[in-house]
């Protein structure tokens, strides 16, 4: 092979190794992109399926009652009487109080979860133990803290301590995982007791 | 898998050199505290430190730019003086910006005997200008297994001290900080929950004050004000007892 085709082949090299380094942030940012539109329009119809629970119940409208910030003590929870047409399922009313409990109250600042966070889903093991499944953002749009944290998982339990007699313990999942905390601070590795104090934080015994 | 055998030897190096064994298997459901192989001192002796967040973690911020990492890295400095003029040796599981696991944050403290843990905070949220105290709610008692106490629930058997340590420094950070709770209050705080020893948090509102110098300037007040609730609660340290573990053994 002579010189000439050397540097002919030296050239196309070099102009494959650009050709790939300027095409692979391109495509990676690509699929990234589709990752992401893909996760929100799961996200989306989830929250609709769920949300659309209220909307089309037929049942008569109940006294639900949703715990949310205290407006006159600071760090605590308040009860606000709600009128819902509440399931006389437990899982379906579950999720329609827990759904209104997101949307949060009126007045902005007594909001204990984010405003854009989502229930994935809901299950009560025979048990008594509920499994509830939050959108990522539960966890990344909370204010972090030990106090916000405490505030948010605590309107959680007693708005179904109040609503949903059947739960007895409350998982809480972040987007089908279990994490270790929910923004730095409130264990969520156990489950957290529901209907009767006497039931102390379960810690999973792993074989 | 090699992580998790590295931090074994790890903990268990620092245990032996402090001469109180900590034990962890490599299923932390499994690991499990031992008894102090050496005859114990009486008394409390040691505060351990610790700084939340660090490292990639700033915890909360402040709208301000103020971070959590860095408020409770100060307050640690000034505690660890404070305390050291009262005759307590003080250990720090962060003294730079970095970010130990939960489990390395509690085997610094679950490895000493006569040691209180206090980890501490600065919240988002909360009334500005106050401060409060957690303990952990109630847990099940461990039932120890040949000696060793299950390290997923090593706080169950120290929560009356815990909430006995949490009280004191309450009382007087509320004496100082008005609008802050009268008791100590209670949460599931991850942290805790692995401690072997009286461990409380210590939480200040908030990040989301403006200016840090109103930050800064409260911190001397928490520091004297929670070592002064050491001192009160120093005559009540005892070794508490766990079903299992015989007596005078340190769990």
């Amino acid at each position: 092979m002579n010189s000439k085709w050397r540097v002919r082949i030296l050239i196309g090299l070099l102009a494959a190794v650009l050709a790939a380094a300027i095409y692979f942030p391109i495509l990676k940012q690509r699929v990234k992109k589709q990752a992401r539109v893909q996760q929100t329009s799961e996200e989306q119809a989830r929250r609709e399926l769920v949300q659309s629970l209220n909307a089309n119940s037929n049942e008569p409208k109940v006294k639900a009652k949703l715990f949310w910030a205290s407006d006159s003590e600071d760090g605590t929870l308040a009860p606000t009487i709600v009128e819902l047409p509440l399931s006389n399922d437990p899982v379906l009313r579950a999720k329609q109080v827990l759904n209104t409990l997101l949307a949060g109250p009126v007045d902005a600042e007594l909001h204990t979860l984010p405003s854009d966070a989502a229930l994935l889903a809901f299950y009560i093991l025979p048990n008594g133990t509920a499994i509830a499944d939050f959108s990522e953002a539960m966890a990344n749009s909370i204010p972090s803290g030990v106090q916000s944290e405490q505030l948010a998982v605590d309107s959680i339990t007693e708005t179904l301590e109040a609503n949903v007699p059947q739960v007895r313990r409350l998982k809480i999942l972040i987007h089908g995982q279990e994490v270790e905390t929910l923004a730095g601070h409130l264990d969520l590795t156990g489950a957290f007791p529901v209907n009767g104090k006497a039931v102390a934080l379960v810690v999973p015994q792993k074989k | 898998m090699s992580r998790l055998l590295s931090k074994t030897i790890l903990i268990l190096a620092g245990a032996v050199l402090t001469g109180s064994l900590v034990a962890r298997s490599q299923n932390p459901a499994q690991g499990l505290a031992q008894n102090s192989a050496s005859p114990s001192r009486s008394g409390l002796n040691i505060v351990v430190l610790d700084p939340a967040h660090g490292g990639t973690d700033p915890g909360a911020r402040g709208t301000g730019g103020i971070r959590e990492s860095d408020i409770v890295l100060d307050l640690a400095a000034q505690l660890k003086r404070n305390l050291e003029s009262q005759g307590f040796q003080v250990m720090q599981t962060r003294t730079t910006n970095e970010n130990p696991s939960f489990d390395d944050r509690s085997a610094l403290a679950n490895a000493q005997t006569g040691a209180i843990f206090l980890t501490l905070h600065v919240s988002s949220t909360g009334l500005s200008g106050t401060v409060r105290a957690y303990t952990m709610p109630d847990m099940p008692i461990a039932q120890a297994r040949g000696g060793l106490i299950p390290w997923d629930q090593a706080q169950a058997a120290y929560l009356p001290l815990s909430r006995k340590l949490g009280d004191a420094i309450q009382g007087e950070l509320t004496q100082r900080f008005k609008g802050s709770p009268a008791n100590v209050q209670t949460a599931f705080i991850r942290q805790l929950r692995t401690t072997a020893a009286p461990a409380i948090a210590i939480e200040i509102s908030s990040v989301s004050m403006q200016d840090k110098a109103n930050l800064d300037r409260m911190l001397p007040g928490v520091a004297d004000a929670v070592v002064r609730g050491v001192v009160v609660f120093r005559p009540s340290y005892v070794t508490p007892a766990v079903p299992g573990v015989p007596p005078g053994a340190r769990p």
